[in-house]
């Protein structure tokens, strides 16, 4: 069966056929949670209740997205309410981020070389994790979803309910700003 | 555009190759006379190329069991069966 087949079977009661659909994701909703929310007790709590939200609602999926896009929807809205109560680090404009170097002022910026020489890969995975989930999930969303789950930037406006431009300036500036998070670290550990 | 400033919004998308040939053109005349530039390049690059290289988080042993559970309930309740 097809994608639509499948839907309009689970539709009708067919658990074998919701399995199916569900099948792809389940890793990818669980590991998303994760990276967002930054520990196992919130992410298992987000990825049970997406699929049971699935189910509650796979009947009035009426194939105007894919079945993916929805999903992924389910679990935006369940993350936005795990989220809503907790204090996030919010990301300033994107002017912020760019050290005022131009016109001849002496440089600010740090050329990393290879930041494999200054941390283990464990080490760097969990600066980047903890960052991520520390930050608003307007902007770790959307870069989360693109660069860890590589979702083109206009399904990640659709499951976000947001314009194609919304989403590239939150996700520029999310990338800018774990940019600058990484650096304070690679220069601490380079000042020694 | 002599600001670095305004070249920003485009670097990213320059890095994703995103841009089309014309301010990619416009770019790479840029970088070649601003190495700050070239380094703001070279860490955004790599600020994607190092959360790509991350281990991924494994599902949790026994939570795919404890979901099918979940979801076999919800399923009768709805359905009232848990197959087609």
């Amino acid at each position: 069966m097809n994608e639509k087949e499948l839907v309009l079977a689970a539709r009708g009661g067919d658990r074998d056929a919701f399995n199916e659909l569900i099948s792809n994701y389940t890793d990818r909703i669980y590991r998303l949670a994760w990276k967002l929310s930054g520990n196992q007790e919130d992410a298992e709590d987000i990825f049970q209740e997406t699929f049971l939200k699935a189910v509650d609602n796979i009947d009035s999926f009426r194939l105007e997205s894919s079945f993916g896009t929805w999903l992924y929807s389910i679990a935006m809205n369940v993350m936005r309410t795990c989220f809503a109560k907790r204090k996030r680090m919010q990301l300033g404009p994107i002017e912020d981020y760019m050290p005022d170097h131009a016109n001849g002022a002496n440089s600010k910026l740090l050329d990393w070389g290879d930041p494999h020489d200054l941390f283990e890969n464990e080490q760097l995975r969990e600066m980047i994790d903890s960052f991520l989930s520390k930050m608003s999930p307007e902007n770790s969303t959307p870069f989360v979803l693109r660069y860890m789950e590589d979702m083109p930037v206009k399904d990640i406006a659709e499951v976000m309910d947001l314009s194609v431009p919304a989403v590239k300036s939150r996700i520029l500036r999310a990338r800018l700003a774990l940019r600058e998070n990484l650096t304070e670290k690679f220069r601490e550990k380079k000042d020694g | 555009m002599d600001n670095c400033r305004e070249y920003l919004e485009n670097l990213c998308s320059y890095v994703d190759g995103e841009v089309d040939d014309s301010v990619c053109r416009e770019i790479e005349k840029h970088l070649a006379g601003c190495p700050d530039c070239r380094i703001m390049v070279d860490t955004l690059r790599k600020t994607v190329r190092l959360c790509r290289e991350g281990k991924e988080e494994p599902l949790p042993e026994g939570l795919k069991a404890r979901m099918e559970a979940i979801l076999e309930k919800k399923w009768k309740e709805k359905f009232g069966k848990d197959e087609g």
